[in-house]
């Protein structure tokens, strides 16, 4: 399959998100569960997982550029992710809403930001997946 | 996964292969946009805009009703 560095981008966006992200999550959920209740103590892992994260997405951007043509994004790949932003950023929307009513009714903090981090997590993959389809289907 | 079908039917693949069997990287190069979007378009999958569309007829020396058909909006 012939596929353009655009695309290959979003693929590696989506597994880097999925795999670093979602370890993170696994490991918060650990610590919730053996009552970890103090946010500070999240914020290493979380620098950790972040640090990983633009390692991955640095070294499969080279890998995905060295195994394309050099091109530009065109017109088609704009449409494509002006129309998969479009579409997912409703999820970001909720999250933000659900977050503000968790802060009200006095949620802890940890929830309230693993919240408001898995709205923005989702928004992201779904807006990827969209593209992934986009590329697929056609637009 | 079923490919959407768009209501613009066209004769790039024909006319490239007029234009001296000019390639789908060649006429990417030639309207400025990524040979996946050529297949996209040639296959039915993506509606170019009027200016690509332009370029697109300038690049195979076809009148532009040549090269792309409207069928109408589907019923």
């Amino acid at each position: 399959m012939n596929i353009a560095f655009e695309e290959k981008s979003v693929w590696v966006q989506f597994l880097a998100l999925i795999f670093i992200l979602g370890g993170y999550f696994l490991t918060a959920a650990q610590m919730v569960r053996a009552g970890v209740d103090h946010l500070a103590a999240y914020a290493p892992v979380f620098a950790v997982s972040v640090v990983m994260l633009v390692v991955v997405l640095i070294a499969g951007h080279i890998v995905a550029a060295a195994t394309s043509r050099s091109e530009q994004r065109d017109e088609r790949d704009k449409i494509i992710a002006w129309r998969a932003e479009s579409l997912s950023s409703w999820v970001m929307g909720v999250g933000i809403i659900m977050a503000i009513t968790a802060m009200v009714v006095g949620v802890s903090s940890v929830w309230v930001a693993h919240g408001l981090l898995l709205a923005l997590l989702l928004s992201e993959l779904g807006c990827l997946m969209l593209r992934i389809f986009f590329y697929r289907r056609g637009i | 996964m079923p490919r959407r079908k768009l209501p613009i039917e066209n004769n790039i693949r024909e006319l490239r292969f007029a234009a001296d069997g000019m390639t789908q990287q060649a006429l990417a190069d030639a309207i400025g946009v990524t040979r996946q979007t050529v297949i996209a378009i040639e296959a039915g999958r993506y509606s170019p805009s009027l200016e690509v569309a332009f370029r697109i007829a300038a690049a195979l020396d076809a009148p532009f009703d040549r090269v792309f058909r409207y069928l109408g909006a589907p019923a």
